[in-house]
């Protein structure tokens, strides 16, 4: 009798157990601090032997870590609720660093650094030093002197050096497009359209959901600042000044309807009537988040 | 030795350690679906995926097998029998390591052709920007294979010193770990930056076992075929001719020292 009884009580008191904490269990770890979701990493000098002749595999799961993590923040955003959580870029940029020196070649690790880098946590020169890295050893890529070449002109306005890196690109392409661009780049005006012309291509190759909703909700943010700065210089073309604010271009007609930022942000006309967003174009992300993240 | 190149291939087969080993092949039919989590690399993340699954299969079954191959036949008292017949120990133990290297040769083709298959299908729901190279992806699946064969190598070593299988498998793992990094620490200790640091002391200790120990970074062709990139020919001639002559030292000390061995 005993030699049934204590197993079966042993295992209905474990179902029971069970099936009353798993509820709880998956909102604990579902609401878990997005900090500790990316989770700790160890050191690269240890994963290198570690992963003996796995080390492309090792950088892969790396990268995929990253983008799994930062995918299910922007799910949050297709939901369409405003998100809150502090992004962990730093942990993120970290990451990233340690898979490209497992696999120097891992075309993702370049791509998706080359997005929160620059737009999120404003580490051009990072994302540029990370790219320069990249074209070392990815010789025949032209994606990585392209996306150096936006970075020098549209972040760094370092317009010499954007021509160099498209005219790198064109000659790796083929492409007279990117030749023509590191032209246009020499000029600082027309950034804007510069920028949803760089997004629109982005977006149009890009096959991950998550990834094409970053690119549309930054193209409707820079499609809107177009629409403004259009009725910006038509006002200064009839006015001879700079209009004062947003609404009063939206009170006098010029702008149909009142631009939305989708990343939650209300747009302002600078003293020289550049077009900002109190948003900065990024999800929630804090001043203090920007500092030393390539490190 | 041809009848126990036979009686090893016969053996494996039934062994359940293979049979366990090789059900990890089932994983071959998620490759092409977990391959769509990379954004801009689907092909190479399957080729990735696949090598990386060639490559631990044929490290468990060059361990396993390998490092268990002779110790089982001693503690089953196979050997006695075996060696009642008119074939030498040296010629038993070479027909164990030609057996074991035989299955990993049709392992790997078997494995590999169904990698090929995988990388094919996943190639074609996302072509890459470049095409894949099929030649550079066998040349990496070969030299992988030669790479668990001098495993096997070491694993027999060990087994004809030791007494359980403990020092074989145990062994034969660590031998593999140090033999990827051997380079990369010669490489550092002698570097103008070490010389500050490093002991001198250290230096000579691990130039010996830099020479001691196989090199198998160098068959590790796996970035070659993933990405596309032409390998150094001349250094793969070197690295062929360094697993004959690596192979045949250790097939040399086991036999030697399996002649010695005493067996009760």
């Amino acid at each position: 009798m005993m030699r049934v009884s204590v197993p079966v009580a042993l295992l209905v008191t474990g179902l029971l157990a069970y099936c009353l904490l798993i509820g709880p269990f998956t909102a604990y770890m579902r609401n878990k601090p997005i900090e500790e979701k990316l989770g700790f990493v160890p050191s690269i000098k240890l994963i290198k032997p570690l992963s003996a002749d796995q080390k492309e595999i090792a950088g892969a799961s790396l990268v995929i870590k990253v983008v799994m993590y930062y995918g299910g923040l922007m799910g949050k955003a297709m939901d369409g609720r405003v998100i809150t959580e502090r992004p962990d870029l730093m942990g993120m940029s970290r990451l990233l660093h340690g898979a490209v020196q497992l696999d120097p070649y891992n075309m993702d690790a370049y791509y998706f650094a080359q997005g929160f880098l620059t737009w999120d946590a404003g580490q051009h020169k990072v994302a540029n030093e990370l790219l320069e890295y990249g074209m070392k050893y990815r010789t025949w890529d032209w994606y990585l002197p392209f996306f150096a070449g936006f970075n020098y002109a549209y972040f760094l306005k370092d317009y010499a050096k954007a021509a160099e890196y498209y005219k790198r690109a064109g000659d790796l392409s083929g492409e007279s497009l990117h030749k023509s661009l590191a032209g246009r780049y020499m000029q600082e005006s027309g950034q804007t359209e510069l920028a949803i012309f760089y997004l629109t291509g982005m977006d149009k190759n890009e096959k991950s959901p998550a990834m094409k909703k970053i690119y549309q909700t930054r193209l409707k943010a820079f499609r809107e600042v177009r629409r403004i700065e259009v009725a910006r210089d038509q006002f200064k073309l009839t006015h001879g000044t700079l209009p004062a604010s947003v609404e009063q271009l939206v009170k006098i007609g010029l702008l149909t309807s009142p631009p939305v930022d989708p990343y939650g942000g209300s747009f302002y006309l600078e003293a020289d009537g550049k077009v900002r967003s109190t948003s900065k174009f990024a999800f929630a992300v804090m001043k203090g988040e920007k500092n030393n993240v390539g490190n | 030795m041809i009848a126990v190149i036979g009686i090893t291939l016969k053996g494996v087969f039934r062994d359940r350690v293979f049979q366990g080993i090789i059900a990890f092949a089932v994983l071959f039919l998620f490759i092409p679906s977990a391959s769509t989590l990379s954004m801009r690399q689907v092909t190479e993340l399957s080729i990735t995926l696949s090598l990386s699954l060639i490559s631990f299969i044929l490290l468990l079954l060059s361990v396993f097998l390998g490092a268990t191959s002779l110790w089982k036949d001693m503690e089953r008292r196979y050997t006695f029998s075996v060696l009642s017949l008119p074939i030498s120990r040296c010629s038993y133990l070479l027909g164990r390591f030609f057996g074991l290297a035989l299955f990993l040769i049709l392992s790997s083709t078997i494995l590999g052709s169904v990698a090929c298959l995988v990388i094919k299908v996943a190639a074609g729901l996302h072509p890459p920007d470049r095409p894949v190279v099929w030649s550079w992806l066998a040349l990496a699946i070969v030299f992988a294979t030669l790479k668990y064969i001098l495993l096997v190598g070491v694993a027999l070593l060990l087994s004809t010193v030791s007494t359980s299988f403990f020092l074989p498998i145990f062994g034969t793992i660590c031998a593999f770990l140090a033999s990827g990094i051997t380079q990369q620490v010669y490489e550092y200790v002698n570097s103008p930056i070490a010389a500050e640091v490093v002991s001198p002391l250290l230096k000579p200790i691990v130039a010996v076992l830099y020479y001691l120990l196989p090199n198998l970074a160098g068959f590790d062709l796996k970035v070659n075929a993933i990405y596309g990139i032409a390998p150094n020919f001349a250094g793969l001639g070197i690295t062929a001719v360094y697993f004959v002559a690596y192979t045949a030292i250790l097939l040399g000390l086991s036999s030697l020292s399996f002649n010695r061995r005493e067996m009760k």
